[in-house]
Parts: structure tokens; C-alpha cells; sequence
């Protein structure tokens, strides 16, 4: 198995979850893309050594269809999630001057029952 | 004929409900049916040949998840006992609570809730079953007890009795797990004898589950307070059925821990302790059930003693004991009950002088009385004998022990015995005030006359019992002796008759002093309000709301999940590249990934993400894989685009980067990454098998008549899941939609 893909998947998948761990949501989107990229590299790493094109017929030895197949899959859900998460940023900013992750409000408010003792 | 009874108390709930809307009375008489055809099915299956009645529900197989049933023996035991009681208890209730009670659907559903619970539990044959029907008495128990919610000291009580015996449970769980494991089956029959430190562990983890349950010392605190719920359900769960829960655990379980010493020495030393205990408690308090009470944990003290000696005569008069207490512990329950309802007090102070107003329920409570103390003619006494033949019977050290404990604790019950019936009956200032209720009195005189008929026609209850005893223990073939004639055991049974009627006398005849409130009540509030204290500031710091700290902790979770993938990787195996065009377009991949990462500007991240996709596409290509790098670039293309059209809304260059969390961020960031790499190379250098290239060829060819076998397997053999993904696509672009449309508005 080949060093320089399983460097590309860790690259990937480091920079991806260091962009989701940020407050602006176009950030988190760029993170998420990256992460895509690096789900389809695993699969496709999974599958087995490359080979020629899985056409039928036409070389003895052909890559794995399977997982091109899981991985085409994968490309256009998180092509999907990308374009709908840039929606949300814009609706965010539009809404709020900024497209920032807020705390969640919900585990804010049990945070701080605990510490005002009034509600709960 | 299993699910049939499960299925009748269901549907039996859910009727006790809605008639109990209309009247209490009459969602207690249809709560009354599920139990009555259960007692009818049970008394017959005792006539016919021994055959065990089987049911099992799965769910999934290969786990061993299942609803498993089967109707030995000591189960039929104990459904008679607990549908027949419950059938009683039903129908008292209508009397306890009065023709004028109002509508009612909580009582009589949730009481019958528990009763077919307690079928579930006992005929259990898988843990799973087994730990999920013990729980559902927990629950149901819990439910009864705070009956009475409004006030401040029943919901406490109630709370206590969960806790507790939920934390019992979770270790009972705990147990039948490690029990699981090593005998690598979850039927209950199956599972071998446990050895070892796994045997004492899982001893001791099952025996905490069963001394919650059945309130051993030093768990019992709960027992008291949960007379806090209406009598019929003291009487019912408290007494007669529910408390056996951890005795009856006690004897399924007890063959396979007979080769854990810690099962003996742990369990007796907890009954013996709450046989002694129990008792003086019962001569300590003044409201008469609260005696009851504690006569109960001192008589499940024996009980569980008995169970924990394990030899075929203890486990004989376990049985015995079982089926005699669960009758005249419910008959005294009940009296009291009616008592308290007619003459409006429960304190013994108050008390006294009833044998003359209410003779009948007198003569009822004194036959119940006295086969609680063990005299003769009553089926009390028998099984009183043969518990004290049983620990006569052990050799040296063992003998003395286990004896002197039994004679102790027999003492002492009959003391409380003694005091109870002369406080309560004997002389005294008591007046009546209400008239006599048919309905209360009834009940209790069956259960009564069912332990003096149970002495006269000692066929019936010695088939039970003996039957209920080979079964769990093939030498105990033993049968219940009406007249002994004058063994050992006979004249240390006269001995302890004598000795604590004096005793309870001396005691009765003393000033009643003010009732001594419970330590160990206390201190278990005091620790369920630490649990309620420290739970939600745990859950604070857990759950404060930020996303990305949430992020960084489960990607550190699962970074450490990823260590034991060190040890698998073929090093040597692995090759630097597959081709020379690798290296390069991992580094452009990469080093794009990383500018776009750290980039200030919106509009360069979005090309460095584009120049990302672009590498990737190349990759496809280098690896055999045309689709996906088409693909690929028509998404990057489409992405890219939005990305751009979609910044003429957000600002040019990215907020400013919170400093003090970059550092972490960043390695938890890189731990991640090694994470995944490490299980990625783990998984592909270990295949499980070929491809079946082949195959997917053919089917391409002959089935889908394509020959690009990624589009074939897409469009042709897995069309279904593109159909889903289309939906995927479909429901994006009708989101992004609305998205748009809020936007617009909210500018207009």
C-alpha cells in the first residue's frame, strides 16, 4: 500500500477536522469538503491496489468497482451538503452581520441552571 | 399459552385504565381478570403430567436477543402466588379504597402492570429477559409507592426504593454479563457453574442485585419507607411478591454459583444480619405496619440465608418458607390495611381491644400470626421445621453459626409476633368508627385459611414445594412433615415459642415509646441528593453548547480508539508509492489543503479548496478510476462557482482565529489525522477477500448490458440507492431554496 495516499488521507483529514473546529461557518464548510475528499481517498484505498479502468472486457486486471462506486456516492452527498451548508452561511450572515457558530442556546440555558440554581 | 397471559394483562392495562376513568372499583375488578385467568391456567398445569409451558420471542438471533419464557416448577410457584395474591389484592382494593372513591385509572393499570411484570420476571429464561422484566418491577414498584405524590415524604420515599433498587439492578446487569461471557450463552439453564475471580465477581455483583431487591441489609432502608404506598400495594409488591424477586434470583441462580464460596459466606452473612436486624426493628416501632415491615425484612433475612446455605434441605425449606410467608405476611398486610380504614390509626398506642370489635378479622390475623411465628397447625410451622432441620442438620462450625442465628431470629419473630397480635388486638382503647367492609375482610381470611388448609391437606403444598426443591436441586427429596413427633427440631421449636411469646410479651407490656427515625434512610437521601447535586454539574461541563469543543473531544475519542492499529500495520509491506506521479499530486493535494486552511481571505480558500479537487481528480485518474475523476471535476467546478457567487454575501477575509485554542485545535486536529491514517492503512493491507470481479463483469454485461461496470453498478444492479441519493439532491436544492427565499425577504 501506497505511503504517499495514506500521507494524503492524514493531510486531509487533519486540515479538515482543524476547519471544523472553527467559529465561522465557511470555515467549517471548507473542512467538511476536505474531510469528503479524504473519506473517498480511504475508500478507494480500501478497494484494493489501482489497476487499469474496471471496463469489461477490456484488461485482465481492473481496479475494484465496488468502492468507485461507494465513492462516486460519497462525492455527490457531500457535494450536496457543501452547497447547502454555504446556504446556511449566507442566511447566517444575512440574519446575524456574520456567519458565526453560535453556542447552542438549549445546553447554554442547562449550564446555567446548574450554576444560578433557579430553574430545572 | 405464554404470550397469551402477557398479552391478556397488556390489553387487561390498558382496559383497567379506561374503565377506571368511569370508577376505581371498576378498573380494579377488569385488573382483576389477567390475574384470575393466570391462576386458573396455573392450577391446572398442576394437575396434568409435568410439562413446562415455552415461549420465545426473537428479535436478533445471532445475539441471543430474544424473549425467552419457560414455566418450571418453583415458576408455577410463584404464579400462583403472585396471580392468586394479586386476584385477592385486586378485590380488597375495592374495599380499601371505598364505593366512594372517585374514578381512578392509575392504581388499578399500574398495579397490574406490575403484576404481569412479576410473571415476566419470574418465568424469565433468558438474562435479558430475565434483567428487563426485574427492572420493569423496579419501575412499577416505584410508581405504586408514590401513589400518594403530593406529599413531600412519599416522593422521597419512592425515590429512595428506585435508587436503590435500580442500582441494584445495574449490578445484577453487570453479573449476568460477566456470566454471559463465560459460559457463552444468555439462556438461563445453559450457563455453567462460574469459578474463579469471574465466579466471585459476578457472586457478588448478582447477590447485591438480589439483596436490593429483596431489602437485605444493608439495602433494606428502603423497605420501610415504602409503606408510604396505599396497604393492598405493601400487602402485594412489599411483602408477598416483589421482595421474593431477590430470593427467588437467589435460588435460580444458586446452582451456578454453588462452587463460589463468596455466594455462602457474602449472602448469609447479609441475611443473617437482616434476620436479626429486621426483627428488633420490628419490636422498635409503633405503627403497626411499619412492624409488618420490618418482620418482612427479617423473614426475607431467612429466606436469603436459606438460599445462600444452598444444601438440598435448605433449599427445600427455602421453598417451604417462601410459599408460607407470602400467605401470612399478605394476610397480616391486609388486616392492618382494614384496620387502619375502620378505626383511622395504625399506632399501637392507639390501638388495642379489637379482638371484641371486629372478631373476625381477629381470628384472621391470629391463624396468619401464628404460622408467621411457626406454631402448630399451620403451614408456618412446617415450613418453620424444616428451615431448623436444615441448619441442624450442617456440620461443625457451619452448624453452630447458621443454628444459633435461626433460633435467634425465630425468637425474635415471634416476640414481634406476640407483640403485634396482643398491641393490636389484646387490650386497649380502640374504637371503631367505620362499619365492617366485606370486601377488605374476605381476602384476607382466604389467604388465611389457605395456611391452615395448607397444614390439614399437606398433599397440595408438599407437591409445590417438593417439586419446586428436585428442580433446583436433584437431592432434595424431601416432603413436608405435619407431626414430627419429638426430634431435635420439634423441641427447639417449642423452646422458641415459649421463649419469645415471653419475651414479646415482656416487651408489649412496656410503655410504647416515641418511633426511632432511620439513620440509614437518611443517609441514602443524603446520597441520592449527591448524585442529583454533582449529575447536572457534570452534565454543565459535558454539555456547555459550543460545537467545536464537542468536535475536539470526540475527535480525541476517537484518536485514542485508534492505538491498538499500531500493532496491526505490515510495515514492511507498505510501498512509498504506486506510481511517481503519487508523490507529486500528494503534495499539491496537501500543501493545497494546508494554504486554504490558513489562507485570510474567503476567495483564496475557495481556490485553494478548488485546487484540492483538482489534484483529487487526478488521483482518479492515476488509480483506474475515469468516473469518479469526471466527477469529481464537474462537483470541484459547480462548488467552486457557489463558493464565489455565494461570497458576494459574506465578508472577504475570515473572522479573526481565537488564539488560545489554536494550539489545541491544531493537535487534536493532527491526532485525528494520524488516527485515520493508521486505520487506514491497518484496514487495506488485511483484506478479507477478493473482489468478485468476475461476477460484477458478467452481471454488467448480461443483466445492466453495459460494460463500464462503476456506471452499470450505479445506474442497473444499486439503482434503488441512486434513486435515494437523487431524493438526497432533490431535498438539498428545495432546502438551499428556502434558504435563498428567507434571505430575500429579509432583506425586502
Amino acid at each position: 500500500m501506497s505511503i504517499a495516499l495514506l500521507l494524503t488521507v492524514g493531510g486531509l483529514t487533519t486540515t479538515g477536522l482543524y476547519l471544523i473546529t472553527a467559529r465561522s461557518l465557511s470555515r467549517i464548510i471548507l473542512g467538511f469538503s476536505l474531510l469528503g475528499h479524504a473519506a473517498v481517498l480511504s475508500l478507494l484505498i480500501a478497494g484494493g491496489s489501482p489497476r487499469a479502468a474496471p471496463i469489461a472486457g477490456t484488461a485482465e486486471q481492473m481496479s475494484n468497482p465496488v468502492p468507485q462506486a461507494l465513492a462516486l456516492t460519497a462525492i455527490v452527498i457531500s457535494f450536496g451538503l457543501t452547497l447547502f451548508l454555504l446556504a446556511l452561511a449566507g442566511r447566517q450572515q444575512t440574519l446575524s452581520g456574520d456567519d458565526l457558530v453560535e453556542d447552542d442556546l438549549e445546553d447554554g440555558r442547562i449550564a446555567n441552571a446548574q450554576s444560578s440554581e433557579e430553574d430545572l | 399459552m405464554i404470550p397469551v397471559l402477557l398479552a391478556a394483562h397488556l390489553a387487561g392495562i390498558v382496559g383497567a385504565s379506561v374503565a377506571g376513568y368511569r370508577s376505581a372499583r371498576a378498573g380494579l375488578l377488569v385488573a382483576s381478570i389477567p390475574p384470575a385467568i393466570t391462576t386458573i391456567w396455573a392450577l391446572g398445569q398442576l394437575n396434568s403430567a409435568p410439562q413446562q409451558a415455552f415461549y420465545e420471542l426473537h428479535w436478533v438471533q445471532g445475539l441471543g436477543l430474544s424473549l425467552r419464557f419457560s414455566v418450571d416448577e418453583l415458576a408455577l410457584l410463584m404464579t400462583i402466588l403472585v396471580s392468586g395474591i394479586g386476584v385477592l389484592v385486586f378485590f380488597y382494593s375495592t374495599g380499601y379504597f371505598g364505593s366512594t372513591a372517585g374514578p381512578d385509572a392509575r392504581f388499578p393499570s399500574s398495579l397490574l402492570a406490575f403484576s404481569g411484570s412479576m410473571l415476566g420476571l419470574v418465568w424469565a429464561d433468558s438474562v435479558w429477559t430475565l434483567f428487563i422484566f426485574w427492572e420493569f418491577t423496579s419501575i412499577t414498584s416505584f410508581l405504586l409507592v408514590g401513589y400518594k405524590h403530593v406529599e413531600d415524604s412519599v416522593r422521597i420515599a419512592a425515590r429512595r426504593a428506585l435508587m436503590i433498587t435500580g442500582a441494584g439492578g445495574l449490578s445484577l446487569l453487570a453479573g449476568l454479563l460477566l456470566l454471559v461471557r463465560e459460559s457463552n450463552t444468555t439462556i438461563l439453564d445453559q450457563i455453567s457453574p462460574a469459578t474463579g475471580t469471574v465466579g466471585t465477581v459476578a457472586a457478588v455483583l448478582v447477590l447485591i442485585g438480589a439483596a436490593t431487591k429483596s431489602a437485605q441489609v444493608p439495602f433494606h432502608v428502603w423497605l420501610p419507607g415504602a409503606m408510604a404506598a396505599p396497604t393492598p400495594v405493601s400487602a402485594y409488591l412489599h411483602s408477598a411478591t416483589m421482595v421474593k424477586a431477590g430470593v427467588f434470583l437467589m435460588a435460580v441462580m444458586g446452582p451456578i454459583f454453588a462452587n463460589a464460596a463468596v455466594w455462602k459466606t457474602v449472602g448469609a452473612a447479609c441475611g443473617i444480619a437482616s434476620m436479626l436486624w429486621g426483627g428488633i426493628g420490628a419490636l422498635r416501632h409503633r405503627d403497626a405496619k411499619l412492624m409488618l415491615a420490618w418482620g418482612t425484612v427479617s423473614q426475607l433475612g431467612l429466606l436469603v440465608t436459606l438460599f445462600a446455605i444452598g444444601s438440598p434441605k435448605a433449599v427445600f425449606a427455602g421453598i417451604a418458607l417462601l410459599l408460607a410467608h407470602a400467605l401470612f405476611k399478605a394476610t397480616l398486610f391486609l388486616v392492618v390495611g382494614e384496620i387502619d380504614i375502620r378505626t383511622g390509626t395504625r399506632d399501637i398506642a392507639e390501638l388495642g381491644g379489637l379482638w371484641r370489635a371486629m372478631p373476625l378479622t381477629c381470628a384472621v390475623a391470629t391463624a396468619a400470626g401464628l404460622s408467621m411465628a411457626g406454631a402448630p397447625p399451620l403451614l408456618g410451622f412446617m415450613a418453620k421445621e424444616a428451615a431448623l432441620e436444615a441448619v441442624l442438620g450442617l456440620a461443625g462450625a457451619e452448624q453452630l453459626v447458621f443454628s444459633c442465628a435461626v433460633i435467634l431470629g425465630s425468637v425474635l419473630t415471634v416476640a414481634y409476633t406476640t407483640r403485634f397480635l396482643i398491641t393490636v388486638f389484646g387490650p386497649g382503647p380502640a374504637t371503631v368508627v367505620s362499619p365492617p367492609r366485606l370486601a377488605m375482610t374476605a381476602p384476607a381470611a382466604v389467604l388465611s385459611i389457605a395456611g391452615i388448609a395448607g397444614y390439614i391437606f399437606v398433599a397440595a403444598p408438599n407437591r409445590l414445594v417438593s417439586n419446586a426443591a428436585i428442580e433446583l436441586n436433584a437431592a432434595a427429596t424431601y416432603s413436608l412433615i405435619a407431626w414430627p413427633g419429638l426430634k431435635t427440631a420439634f423441641v427447639v421449636s417449642l423452646a422458641i415459642l415459649l421463649v419469645g411469646s415471653l419475651l414479646g410479651l415482656a416487651i408489649s407490656r412496656q410503655r410504647v415509646r416515641p418511633t426511632p427515625g432511620s439513620q440509614g434512610a437518611d443517609w441514602a437521601d443524603a446520597a441520592i441528593d449527591g448524585i442529583l447535586t454533582v449529575a447536572p454539574s457534570l452534565t454543565a461541563r459535558i454539555q456547555h453548547g459550543s460545537l467545536p469543543v464537542y468536535v475536539v473531544t470526540m475527535t480525541a475519542m476517537a484518536a485514542l480508539a485508534t492505538i491498538p492499529f499500531l500493532s496491526e500495520i505490515p510495515y514492511l509491506q507498505l510501498d512509498l508509492w504506486n506510481s511517481l506521479i503519487e508523490p507529486f499530486l500528494a503534495i499539491v493535494i496537501v500543501g493545497s489543503a494546508i494554504a486554504g486552511t490558513f489562507v485570510g481571505s474567503r476567495l483564496g480558500a475557495a481556490l485553494a479548496l478548488g485546487a484540492v479537487g483538482l489534484g483529487m481528480s487526478a488521483l482518479f485518474v492515476s488509480y483506474g478510476a475515469p468516473d469518479l475523476a469526471l466527477t469529481q471535476l464537474l462537483v470541484e467546478t459547480i462548488i467552486v462557482v457557489a463558493f464565489v457567487l455565494g461570497l458576494g454575501r459574506l465578508r472577504q477575509s475570515f473572522p479573526p482565529v481565537d488564539t488560545t485554542w489554536k494550539a489545541a485545535r491544531i493537535v487534536i486536529a493532527g491526532a485525528g489525522g494520524i488516527g485515520v491514517t493508521l486505520a487506514i492503512a491497518a484496514a487495506s493491507t488485511s483484506p478479507t477477500g477478493t473482489p468478485p470481479l468476475a461476477d460484477v463483469s458478467e452481471q454488467a454485461v448480461e443483466e445492466g448490458g453495459g460494460k463500464n461496470l462503476v456506471n452499470v453498478i450505479l445506474t442497473d444492479l444499486r439503482a434503488l440507492d441512486t434513486l435515494g441519493e437523487v431524493v438526497v439532491l432533490a431535498t438539498v436544492a428545495i432546502g438551499i431554496l428556502a434558504l435563498a427565499r428567507i434571505n430575500q425577504t429579509e432583506v425586502a
